[in-house]
């Protein structure tokens, strides 16, 4: 019996960056400090892509560099800050200077938003919002969400409109080059916001043989049959974490916080960790491997 | 069996906020906390008087037994001997949503007397002072969970009138408000702050004073209050942490991150 062709759908970080256009609208994943594709931001700085509207539930330095270089020029989020440290610094300063838009929702809103727009569905309902500012302050949409009446009991819902972006750009644990990813530890909204996309550019700390996949089919989240794109992309949300993998680069992100509060020490923070380094092999080579080993996960913890 | 209270010099206001939020959890519920004092708290209520309660982190870890102290959410040290890690639709939709949440803790940047929480814009929404972090998961865990713990700095700025811009909805404007809008969860049942804690007049749904930390002032209250506070005639000091508490709070936070020491 012939051996199943098995579709190779990898390219390199600069290639997958290459694919957005300006103005594209992108669907951005991890949550938190935990696996958002860092590299992926900093590789669209690089490329000096524009316009670009962003939908996540929850973000942080990623979301702030994308503001920061002026990449994102509007924002459907629910949250963003750098957790347990402050507010993110370019944010404040961009809003100031009217570069960057945002649309408020909740995180339940938003991973709703993903799901509707998986589903192919237009909107979704959903408990939360109702009788607040949210639903009556509106910055760019045309419309932002609708209190609605349940027609079958007659409770009050609201409907917010799902999203369909062009890509969905996710950090994964693992994936083979067909595609089919797995993701340790949290998935915050990633398992719905990498279906909603129409192109899905998957970056993984390891592409692993498919038969390693296939050997455990069942710790697989995101089938290949949604993925477009896979790229190997080791430590790929340094300074940020990914579970089982690495924590987070602590000092790493205070002195961002602490740098981009001017914006002399952001251009600086961007000239220094991502437009004179000319890839992410060579910020890991800039970052060292002495500290990187030092952000290993060390088992049986997962950070 | 006497509880040993420590002296008031022995402990700091937050490790007394911290033990004050440990016991809104009641053993065998389901508590849906963030990062910060509501953290250490949580892990607090869990090694004294709450060892069945299960915590639920937004991003998806659920009944964390964390042993390191996480900065963020989605931090992986929540990760550690958690029974499930999920996602949001999970925890904020099947699981808060569908009603198994029992209790959540939040912040707030400001909350008028109805408990209504701003996290999203201080200034005017059209020409704003500051942007602040927004909703996140917390309008979710307001509007849904079966009660709401809100701890907060208290100042005048914070305790206002008329908040600047309503992301979570507490008694919105009075009784029966959360009925009609349609909102699923009880609302806020108690804001521990740094002088005092507050909860809620059942007639009329406003804030009102519950108990003083010890060494705080009536005045010192009021001068830091921005809202009509209703005063009952009798307010008691704030139970005091027991030497048992502390030391656990110690060693649960030992680098201070939260909770630094007293000097």
């Amino acid at each position: 019996m012939a051996e199943t062709a098995v579709e190779d759908k990898r390219i390199t970080l600069k290639d997958a960056v290459k694919l957005v256009p300006d103005g594209a609208h992108l669907f951005w994943g991890g949550f938190g400090f935990q696996r958002p594709p860092m590299a992926f931001a900093h590789e669209l700085v690089r490329q000096k892509k524009q316009n670009l509207t962003i939908y996540t539930c929850g973000s942080e330095m990623d979301l702030d560099i994308l503001v920061g270089a002026k990449v994102a020029s509007h924002l459907e989020v629910a949250f963003y800050a750098i957790e347990g440290i402050g507010l993110a610094p370019n944010v404040q300063r961009r809003i100031k200077e009217g570069t960057i838009q945002i649309e408020d929702y909740t995180n339940l809103a938003m991973a709703l938003r993903f799901l509707g727009g998986a589903l192919g569905v237009p909107f979704m309902p959903l408990k939360s919002m109702l009788g607040t500012d949210m639903l009556t302050k509106i910055r760019f949409r045309p419309k932002k969400a609708e209190v609605m009446t349940c027609p079958f009991t007659g409770e009050k819902v609201v409907l917010v409109p799902s999203v369909r972006p062009d890509f969905s750009i996710i950090h994964a644990s693992r994936v083979d080059k067909e595609g089919n990813v797995q993701i340790d530890g949290i998935k915050g909204e990633d398992v719905e916001g990498a279906r909603a996309g129409k192109k899905v550019i998957v970056l993984a700390e390891e592409i692993v043989d498919t038969e390693f996949i296939r050997a455990q089919p069942d710790q697989t989240v995101i089938p290949n049959i949604y993925v477009t794109h896979v790229v190997e992309c080791p430590w790929g949300s340094y300074p940020m974490m990914v579970y089982n993998y690495y924590d987070y680069d602590m000092e790493h992100i205070r002195m961002y916080y602490e740098q981009c509060k001017t914006e002399e020490g952001w251009q600086k923070y961007c000239s220094d960790y991502i437009t004179s380094v000319g890839s992410h092999t060579e910020l890991l080579q800039k970052i060292g491997i002495e500290r990187l080993m030092k952000l290993k996960a060390k088992k049986p913890f997962p950070y | 069996m006497n509880k040993k209270y420590a002296n008031p010099k022995e402990f700091t206001t937050l490790e007394l906020m911290a033990v004050c939020g440990s016991k809104q959890i009641k053993n065998g519920e389901v508590v849906f906390i963030g990062t910060g004092l509501p953290l250490i708290a949580a892990m607090l209520a869990k090694k004294t008087h709450a060892p069945k309660a299960k915590i639920v982190y937004e991003a998806g870890f659920i009944d964390s037994n964390a042993i390191d102290i996480a900065l963020s959410i989605a931090d992986s040290r929540l990760g550690y001997r958690a029974s499930a890690a999920i996602g949001l639709i999970e925890t904020l939709g099947l699981m808060l949503q569908g009603g198994h949440v029992d209790v959540g803790f939040v912040g707030a940047a400001q909350i008028d007397e109805y408990g209504n929480i701003n996290t999203t814009y201080i200034g005017n929404f059209e020409n704003p002072i500051v942007r602040l972090p927004g909703s996140g998961g917390g309008n979710d865990i307001v509007s849904s969970a079966k009660r709401i713990v809100i701890i907060m700095t208290h100042e005048k700025r914070k305790t206002v009138k008329k908040l600047d811009y309503l992301t979570s909805p507490g008694f919105l404007n009075g009784p029966g408000a959360r009925e009609k809008t349609g909102l699923l969860g009880g609302g806020p049942s108690l804001v521990v702050t740094n002088l005092c804690q507050m909860d809620f007049d059942p007639e009329t749904k406003r804030i009102r004073l519950a108990t003083i930390h010890p060494g705080v002032s009536l005045q010192q209250i009021q001068e830091n209050t921005g809202f009509d506070l209703i005063i009952p005639e009798k307010v008691p000091t704030t139970e005091l942490p027991t030497r048992e508490e502390l030391n656990l709070l110690r060693t649960i936070d030992p680098h201070g991150i939260y909770i630094p020491r007293a000097k």
